[in-house]
């Protein structure tokens, strides 16, 4: 199969820069940094001083289009989704690709089941001695759980979402969880199209750090560093082969010229740590909308994973 | 384009740990479900499961982690296996390690603090050296690499029940394509605790017909009620042909097709027309340049489920007009489903089946449901001597895919 030219045609985001694409590029080209809150459920732990990004409130569902589909998502799957919508319609995708054609290459975070679901289940199940017991877990403690949380915490839900909300039908992977994983999906995308596997790709990743839990495995694994601010957060973008978005006369943001994802033997820069947070899986995808609005030609970060992620843009013709 | 052959297979699995117990025990129909041992299930709906019966011999790091996270043990093993079949006992930055799985565990006692939940104490407890609240997706690869050697790429699919086919489908094109030398891939997977069989309970998925026992999982069978979950690792060494060969090695297979598709339809029910699992089948058979009739074997998703077995035959009826020569196989039959790393294990059937010359039998098929004709090997294993065999791996939430091996006929 011939390699062909790969753009940029559609552009989601939902970061505490800004809660669309659009937004996000023009505080960082006014220079905004996030603000940051303290967790009230860390109050009062070690971890009360961590600070977390602030995503500013949004209509999800108005965004969405669709009130009925966000019960069943998680942060991070309602993230993804709204970041993917806003990707795919400035692309056009629906309208000019068929479902089969579209494939779909994801990055997720680590879990993140929300605490206040769950610990009602855990209250349900503690027994006379103060432990926890499986019986009654499964006398009152699973009868009481909400059972749309199970599709809160499958980790390819989100990735599931956007796939039914958006009617993409063609190839997918879903890599988890951190920064050379979700930059491997977006290099998997960029392959696809190049190679004719599939007619245009959306690809990102979403992944909600700041969650308590998360946050305390981060620290733990010398992941969070002191002033790392994590941020929930997300980033889609749509690719197309370049001749398409001609024929079609579509918006065309960059040209990838490449996507590299390399082990790295120690830490190294992450060019939106001190601006949108610390946001793992989807700083990648993140980095790569920010280049693609801002006409950057180069663009790197080092993930927690010792990997680096490196993209090439040109201009599209 | 090169040609990509399977030199290494490890599995540990409800019905027998290392190939030669997998494979005999399939071979015979031996179920590997049973009550659930792993905790007290007696209040649950769902008590039975097929669990690993014999602990994996791990190195102490590894041992450490699987003794609350039993999958990563069950990787290791496979991995160890896989390696040593086909000769390595290092990676190195010419190999990628791709390897899928469903979902962390959360072990809900560890926020239980003074008789109560209470996440503030677990936290500081945690951070002061206590149990750790997560264990990422990815702790298995890290282990794996710091035994054998850090891998060129380390990837981790959580795509539910299609994770670890597409980790091989995807591992085989970047060999094929010479992105990588060799591949190390396949998928592990444990839901068999409280919240795993909790959640797919509450999901209705389950079957709830204890009283079956070892026939409770019984996928095209017209008294099916549901899955049964199962627990494991199976995983592949994939090498160049032509190294391959040069290299003395023994081949088990060909890997020679991979389709995926998304159904797009809804999150825990398939699209009923079958239209996601007759695309991923028709990919697979594009990609292997073959024509659906020299597809002498299929291993079947087959869940148990009442939609998903349906839907299934139906695909598979659409794409193989000669169905009714096809025999299949449903090995959940006796593994129970081992979601992400379903894909492998029953890639790892396949590779057996065409070894061996035998398909092995869904024992737990007395009656065939309505809508679920095919050609099923029931009561003794079948034999064969087909050279093209297909595996489906239907995710949870419409991910798709299908793997074709070929028997390897000792020719470069």
């Amino acid at each position: 199969m011939r390699n062909a030219d790969v753009v940029i045609t559609g552009v989601g985001m939902v970061t505490p820069l800004g809660t669309t694409a659009r937004d996000t590029a023009d505080a960082w080209r006014t220079g905004k940094v996030l603000a940051g809150r303290l967790l009230p459920e860390l109050a009062g732990t070690p971890m009360e001083d961590v600070s977390v990004g602030v995503l500013a409130e949004f209509d999800a569902a108005k965004r969405l289009g669709s009130r009925k589909a966000i019960k069943y998502m998680s942060e991070a799957a309602l993230l993804g989704c709204v970041a993917a919508h806003e990707a795919a319609l400035d692309a056009g995708l629906r309208r000019r690709f068929q479902p089969e054609e579209v494939g779909l290459f994801a990055g997720t975070g680590l879990a993140a089941a929300d605490v206040h679901q769950v610990l009602p289940l855990i209250q349900e199940s503690i027994d006379s001695n103060g432990r926890f017991s499986t019986r009654l877990l499964g006398e009152r403690g699973l009868p009481a759980t909400d059972p749309l949380l199970s599709f809160r915490i499958l980790a390819n839900m989100p990735a599931c979402l956007i796939s039914i909300q958006e009617g993409i039908k063609g190839p997918s992977y879903i890599f988890t969880p951190w920064e050379g994983q979700s930059g491997a999906a977006l290099r998997e995308a960029w392959q696809a199209v190049a190679s004719g596997e599939v007619s245009a790709a959306i690809a990102g990743a979403a992944d909600t750090p700041a969650h308590p839990a998360t946050l305390v495995y981060l620290r733990q694994s010398g992941v969070l560093g002191g002033h790392d601010v994590p941020s929930n957060a997300s980033a889609y973008l749509v690719l197309e082969r370049a001749e398409t978005a001609a024929r079609d006369s579509q918006r065309m943001y960059a040209r990838i010229e490449s996507v590299e994802v390399t082990p790295v033997d120690g830490a190294g820069p992450d060019p939106l740590r001190a601006r949108i947070g610390s946001a793992f899986a989807a700083a990648p995808a993140i980095l790569l909308a920010l280049a693609a609005q801002l006409s950057w030609r180069e663009a790197s970060l080092c993930g927690s994973d010792r990997c680096r992620i490196a993209f090439r843009l040109g201009e599209a013709a | 384009m090169r040609r990509v052959v399977v030199t290494g297979f490890g599995v540990v699995s409800p019905v027998g740990c290392g190939r030669e117990a997998f494979w005999s025990a399939l071979a015979e129909g031996r179920s590997g479900i049973g009550p659930i041992t792993r905790f007290d299930c007696s209040a649950f709906d769902v008590r039975l499961a097929g669990e690993v019966k014999e602990a994996p011999d791990l190195p102490e790091p590894v041992a450490e982690v699987a003794a609350e996270d039993p999958k990563v043990g069950f990787a290791f093993a496979a991995v160890r296996e896989a390696l040593d079949a086909a000769g390595l006992n290092r990676l190195d930055s010419r190999t990628v390690l791709h390897l899928g799985t469903s979902l962390e565990i959360f072990d809900l006692s560890k926020v239980i603090c003074g008789g109560r939940p209470d996440f503030k104490a677990a936290v500081g407890r945690s951070l002061a050296g206590g149990p750790r609240l997560q264990f990422p997706l990815d702790t298995a690869a890290r282990l794996i690499a710091e035994e054998y050697g850090r891998p060129g790429e380390s990837l981790t699919n959580c795509s539910a029940c299609a994770a670890s086919a597409q980790a091989i489908g995807h591992s085989w094109r970047a060999v094929r394509d010479a992105r990588w030398e060799a591949a190390l891939c396949g998928g592990f997977d444990s839901m068999i605790n409280p919240l795993g069989v909790g959640g797919f309970q509450m999901l209705g998925a389950l079957t709830t017909d204890n009283d079956r026992g070892p026939q409770a999982c019984r996928p095209f069978d017209a008294a099916r009620r549901g899955a049964v979950l199962g627990e494991g690792a199976a995983v592949l060494v994939l090498e160049p042909l032509e190294k391959a060969r040069a290299e003395g090695k023994a081949v088990l297979a060909e890997v020679c097709g991979y389709g995926s598709s998304l159904d797009a339809f809804g999150l825990s029910a398939p699209d009923p027309d079958g239209d996601g699992a007759v695309r991923a089948m028709q990919g697979a058979l594009r990609e292997a340049g073959i024509s659906s009739e020299a597809v002498a074997h299929i291993n079947t998703h087959g869940t148990g489920t009442h939609l998903n077995d349906e839907v299934e035959a139906r695909a598979i009826r659409r794409v193989f007009p000669t169905w009714e020569r096809i025999p299949v196989a449903a090995t959940k039959s006796v593994t129970g489903h081992l979601i992400g790393a379903a894909g492998a294990v029953e890639a790892g059937a396949c590779l057996m089946t065409l070894n061996r010359g035998l398909i092995p039998p869904n024992p737990s098929l007395s009656k065939v449901a309505p809508g679920c004709e095919l050609m099923h090997v029931t009561g003794r294993a079948a034999r064969f001597d087909g050279e093209y065999v297909l595996s489906n791996s239907f995710g949870f939430g419409g991910q798709n895919a299908a793997l074709i091996f070929r028997r390897y006929d000792g020719r470069a």
